[in-house]
């Protein structure tokens, strides 16, 4: 990967503003800078091998090109250099000590060597001391053969503890929070779960504290992460090379619930763990396992397979009828209390992260619960008197690509069903590793189809996978409803270009040429016509990581463009749920762009790619919520309200 | 906390973030406000404080656990800190220790009931001379013996402060800090006079910028914190980056076991310093001065100040300095707060941004990217001391003492088992047993020369030379005697980068614990040659690939103990193990 396609990538390029490490910062001499510039080519020599590589270009990097392979454990495509495990050095010819590849950047011609005696034994020592505080044994390890620690004392062939090996644990398992594990036993103090956190997230839960041996990663005053502000988002367990992190499992609750014959176990898919699950079975990222895996889900046991795109199609009526009622609000009633733009609320990382950070921004968020949350209800309610079973016995389990809906799952008022809506969230490496658990090769199984009545979705439910995915789905649907246009005939082939890729933050104005009728289902909005949106240009944003989330919110409290926007989209994991944390690890810019791939050609070989076209969608408005989208009814179960966290814990 | 205290607390740190711009860089000093006032840093603190600062509570919980003398729990109306490095070791610091812990009744780390004394180590409070040491909150003892403790910590309870301490053997009387400079030269180079002050500087904004680092460069002058880094070559640099903001900062956090020459300089000839600083933003372009003076230093800070504004009142600092339009430059002090490791540069920068003292990577280094990202040059308090002297004297006065490659002459701080410890200035070249002819050390079996991280010279080779080229030295001198144990040399050294090692990276955070524990096996005679040997080979290892020049010197003592003293360590229950299990001393 070239480095200004990194920089490009990464959701969240660690600026000036934020806690940037040196390594970073940009105010190099003139001139490396105007030859960085300039794309002057600097002659490298590695191992006896020339390489051509722009100024500024790391020593790995270089390396890269010319396949020699360097390893790493602190190093991270997606986070600030850090140069703290030194298990990446090489000599550089001239200089005493050992350099690091991954910090190093090149500003003149040097020569490196990546395996002299000194390198090899450094490394050995570097990983024998790690693991001589590394307490845990592999097999009884969440990581166990999907662990860099692990690796890298294979690559080395470590087969002795050459300095000891611990073998009491120092510390006690922190497993408040719903969503995340900490073990700091397992912990090799890499940091990238500081820098996930301070700078690429900028949420800041977690950092080094002390000094010297008692050096450790902590939360604030060493509470417990449940009682701190954390968002669940999962993004630290991505980035942990080792066990340390990981997500609150509850597969062992699942399996006793599938095997209670009393209980009817109902599992529906998000869009994102199809396109990834298969990582996880050696496949490579960005391979479609959809069908494949509801067979797998039908072989471990669960008696339905729903998919939460329907939801999501569900989920774009009600949010799209609240936009549309808000703008009415604002334009026609000139109502100045409410409260634009509106934002989305699908992603509980962020709902959690605007009620700790922004809460002010509260009447902001779309009262729609999320796909999850909406299906779980609608399973206890309309699911469960339509097949006459009592809600009571229905066990409701989310596959999501995101740890963050475990939490969201218990929030106490996400029970608008009466019972728990969700009762499990469950992340994509979970599931795989259930479906191994009870023997089943996903990657050869034959393919099947969800489970009617909520097996239909649309393509727009799909991309809800994706950054942008939301508001492209949304706009498919509003721009129709509207316009009285088709979509096809505003966006082309229905892709809505400026909002699609990894870029931190898109904006995209959109002119309303003209005003159809007001549709059937929205009848009970007491709307006229859409005469006030005539000729208006809806002014839209996407943001992805909450890090960018940050700075567009900074600037609409600041008075900026994004303050006159109508509608954003926010997820809290970099590339939208794709990159959530609870999909199989590792995770890269790469890999969340093949993971994209998958989920778009999803969408482009739906069917029905539009909501509000969807058939079942349509059903419920008919048979259930009659009075349609954001009436009484559909907002006692389809939609919440928001708690005021604040950023205080003490 | 009651709600009317939280108000007032939120008030009293808005009025000091307020009085610091709200800047991150502005965090120590915030928090060593609170902390002296409040004797800890409350979690409410310390969420107020990142509130006010817009960063995020964990940073401010990060910074403060990393350095020692801030806290977030509550410590007494005086701290007590007890030296517990080499030099106090072999000056009794433990007889100290134990007659503390009987009076006050409580162990290390603990405070009193009553809320009145805390009890803690320090590393090294740079009075090795004088040792044993101890410092109640801004006030230093030296000498100490046993049947003094009682006395002192009456002094204190009978005090709404400890003033009432003044002029009981304590340093700290403005007038009488007791400097102990011993001359070691028969030559008076005039380093420690104040003959010439000032004719450096108007000598400098005679001629230009270009021609200040030229006469640097021909006078040979090296940095005399201890790596010897030609002093040009940084000025030059940071002279030619083209920016704004540079900056001149002092490193005066003479942390190293067994330095004390810099709280000399700074007490004694602190016009000497700001004048080679005031040099150095002249040849650099540079309009800030800082100078980063350890906490334990804290009692220098007032008089220092007052040099300060003295010359500022001269015009010695400030706009327009000497009358020379354009020539603007002025010195801001900042305090430390107990961490060995802010004595690396970039370390040092990054506690002077508010952050953890973390060396950075480099490169980039900071003659191009230091404080706030700008260019920044980091000097030895010394190295300053120096340059006003070349200005005064030309680049032809270094060169009269010295060696080629070590040119002129260097302050020595000298502690431990000799005669007349204390302050000497000796020409590079010197060697081992001449100075310890001059100093009266002559029976010692080894020396440790540069603390800590330096190396410790066996009796065989007291023929080697102390230079850049030879033994090289940030000037600490540490003479152990014939009855020293090598092996508690050793666990000392280790004990102390255990915990001043800054933790970041693996080599130096795990290494050195390691080294400990093997160091511990060998106390117990449990040590094998073979884990020996895997110890050593480490030490190597961790030399090479520890991130900063701290790091790689750690293994230092170990390594050069090890490998000259075997007959020593290898093999024997020592001394100390058998007064744990019951024995007594002879």
């Amino acid at each position: 990967m070239t480095p200004e396609k990194n920089v490009s990538n990464n959701p969240a390029p660690c600026g000036v503003d934020t806690r940037t490490p040196v390594s970073q910062r940009l105010n190099e001499d003139e001139v490396s800078c105007r030859m960085a510039a300039e794309g002057v080519k600097i002659k490298v020599t590695i191992n006896q091998q020339i390489v051509e590589v722009t100024a500024r270009t790391t020593i790995l990097q270089a390396a890269k090109q010319v396949n020699i392979h360097i390893p790493t454990l602190c190093y991270h495509p997606d986070l600030c250099v850090a140069g703290v495990c030194r298990i990446c050095v090489v000599e550089v010819e001239g200089q005493k000590a050992l350099q690091t590849a991954c910090s190093y950047p090149i500003t003149e011609p040097i020569v490196v060597q990546t395996s002299t005696p000194k390198v090899r034994r450094a490394r050995r020592h570097i990983l024998d001391l790690m693991l001589s505080e590394h307490y845990g044994e592999c097999y009884s390890c969440v990581r166990n053969n999907n662990c860099e620690l692990q690796s890298l004392a294979k690559e080395y062939g470590v087969d002795f503890y050459r300095f000891g090996h611990v073998h009491e644990p120092k510390y006690v398992v922190d497993s408040s929070s719903y969503s995340v594990v900490r073990d700091m036993n397992k912990c090799i103090l890499c940091r990238r779960c500081v820098r996930t956190c301070i700078d690429l997230q900028e949420v800041g839960v977690l950092e080094a504290i002390n000094r010297g041996a008692q050096t450790k990663i902590a939360t604030f005053m060493d509470k417990p992460l449940a009682d701190v502000v954390c968002i669940n988002c999962g993004q630290c367990i991505n980035r942990c090379p080792t066990g340390a992190l990981r997500a609150n499992d509850p597969s062992d609750d699942i399996w006793a619930a599938i095997d209670d014959p009393d209980k009817h176990v109902i599992i529906q898919t998000a869009p994102s763990p199809r396109a990834a699950i298969g990582e996880a079975f050696g496949a490579a990222p960005g391979t479609s396992l959809t069908r494949e895996m509801n067979t797998a889900l039908r072989r471990c046991g669960f008696s339905k397979v729903f998919d939460t795109d329907f939801t999501a199609d569900l989920t774009i009526l009600e949010e799209g009828t609240e936009l549309l009622l808000r703008l009415k609000k604002a334009l026609v009633d000139k109502d100045a209390g409410v409260a634009l733009p509106q934002f989305t609320s699908c992603s509980p990382g962020w709902v959690k992260y605007l009620e700790h950070f922004f809460p002010e921004y509260i009447p902001n968020m779309s009262t729609a619960k999320s796909p999850q949350q909406m299906f779980g209800t609608i399973m206890k309610t309309y699911y469960a008197q339509k097949n006459n079973i009592d809600p009571a016995k229905i066990v409701t389990v989310a596959l999501m690509p995101c740890s963050a809906k475990k939490f969201e799952c218990n929030r106490p008022e996400m029970s608008d069903s009466g019972y728990k809506d969700i009762d499990y969230g469950l992340t994509t490496r979970e599931m795989a590793q259930m479906i191994q658990e009870a023997g089943i090769d996903l990657l050869s199984l034959p393919k099947s189809d969800f489970d009617d009545p909520f097996g239909e979705a649309s393509g727009a439910g799909v991309i809800f996978g994706a950054t942008g995915g939301v508001m492209e789905a949304a706009l498919r649907s509003v721009v129709e409803i509207v316009t009285g246009l088709k979509a096809e005939q505003v966006f082309e082939n229905l892709e809505v270009k400026p909002i699609r890729g990894f870029e931190g933050i898109k904006y995209m104005e959109l002119k309303i040429p003209q005003v159809g009728p007001v549709p059937e289902i929205l009848k009970n909005l007491k709307i006229a016509n859409w005469d006030f949106l005539n000729g208006a240009t809806l002014k839209i944003a996407v943001a992805h990581g909450t890090a960018n989330a940050k700075k567009v919110m900074e600037d609409i409290k600041a008075g900026g463009k994004f303050s006159e926007c109508h509608f954003i989209e926010f997820m809290a994991c970099p590339g939208g749920c794709l990159g959530g944390g609870g999909q199989p690890i590792p995770t890269s810019p790469e890999i969340r762009e093949a993971r994209a791939k998958a989920i778009y050609a999803e969408d482009e070989s739906q069917k029905i790619r539009k909501s509000h076209e969807n058939p079942y969608v349509l059903k419920i408005y008919k048979e259930f919520f009659t009075d349609g989208p954001c009436s009484e009814k559909s907002h006692h179960l389809l939609h919440t309200h928001y708690i005021n966290r604040g950023k205080a814990i003490v | 906390m009651l709600e009317s205290e939280r108000l007032r607390l939120s008030q009293e740190i808005e009025d000091l973030a307020a009085k610091y711009n709200y800047q991150r860089q502005s965090l120590l000093p915030i928090l060593q406000a609170i902390k002296t006032k409040h004797h800890h840093i409350s979690d409410f603190a310390l969420q107020e404080v990142a509130r006010l600062l817009s960063i995020h509570p964990v940073e401010v919980y990060g910074v403060v656990s990393f350095y020692s003398f801030l806290s977030t729990s509550q410590q007494g109306n005086f701290v007590i800190r007890l030296c517990r490095t080499i030099s106090c070791e072999l000056a009794g610091k433990d007889v100290i220790a134990r007659q503390l812990q009987n009076e006050l009744g409580i162990k290390f780390g603990e405070t009193t009931a009553d809320g009145r004394f805390s009890l803690f180590w320090a590393n090294c409070l740079g009075m090795c001379d004088q040792g044993p040491a101890l410092l109640i909150n801004d006030y230093v003892f030296t000498k100490v013996t046993a049947d003094q403790v009682f006395d002192i910590l009456e002094a204190c309870r009978r005090s709404f402060g400890v003033f009432a301490l003044q002029g009981r053997n304590t340093l700290n009387s403005e007038a009488a800090v007791q400097s102990n400079v011993k001359t070691g030269v028969s030559v008076e180079s005039g380093v420690l006079s104040n003959n010439d002050l000032n004719q450096g500087l108007k000598a400098s904004i005679q001629g230009t910028p270009e021609n200040v680092i030229q006469i640097i460069k021909e006078s040979g002058l090296k940095g005399r914190g201890g790596a010897g880094f030609p002093t040009h070559i940084k000025w030059e640099l940071a002279a030619k980056s083209k920016s704004e903001q540079k900056y001149v900062v002092c490193n005066a956090d003479e942390g190293e076991p067994g330095t004390f020459k810099d709280r000399m300089l700074i007490s004694d000839y602190p016009d000497l310093v700001l004048e080679g600083m005031t040099i150095a933003g002249y040849a650099l372009g540079a309009k800030s001065g800082i100078v980063y003076l350890r906490g334990e230093y804290s009692y220098l800070l007032k008089s220092l100040q007052k040099a300060v504004d003295a010359r500022r009142a001269q015009h010695l600092l400030g706009a327009d300095i000497l009358g020379k339009k354009g020539f603007t430059f002025d010195v801001d002090i900042r305090l430390g707060s107990g961490a060995y490791v802010c004595g690396e540069e970039t370390a040092l920068i990054e506690s002077l941004e508010g952050q953890r003292g973390e060396p950075r990577n480099r490169p980039p280094f900071p003659v191009n990217t230091g404080y706030n990202s700008n260019p920044t040059i980091v000097n030895n308090v010394e190295t300053f001391v120096m340059a006003a002297h070349i200005l005064a004297k030309g680049p032809g006065w270094l060169k009269q003492q010295g060696t080629k490659l070590s040119t002129g002459t260097k302050l020595f701080s000298v502690s431990g088992n000799c005669a007349h410890p204390g302050i000497y200035e000796f020409p590079y070249g010197v060697t081992i047993s001449e100075l310890l002819r001059k100093v009266g050390g002559e029976d010692a079996k080894a020396v440790q020369v540069g603390g800590a991280s330096g190396r410790c010279v066996p009796r065989s080779q007291f023929e080697h030379i102390i230079a850049f080229e030879d033994i090289p030295t940030g000037g600490s001198v540490i003479v152990l005697g014939p009855d020293t144990s090598m092996l508690n040399v050793a666990k000392n050294f280790l004990e102390f980068f255990n915990e001043e090692s800054c933790g970041q990276c693996t080599p130096c955070r795990i290494g050195n614990r390691r080294l400990l524990e093997g160091v511990e096996m060998l106390e117990e005679g449990k040590c094998s040659i073979k884990y020996l040997r895997e110890l050593q080979n480490l030490g190597k290892s961790m030399q090479l690939a520890s991130k900063c020049g701290l790091g790689q010197s750690s293994p230092n003592a170990f390594l050069s103990i090890t490998e000259y003293f075997k007959d020593e360590i290898l093999g024997k229950v020592h001394e100390t193990v058998q007064l744990e299990k019951g024995g007594t001393r002879a």
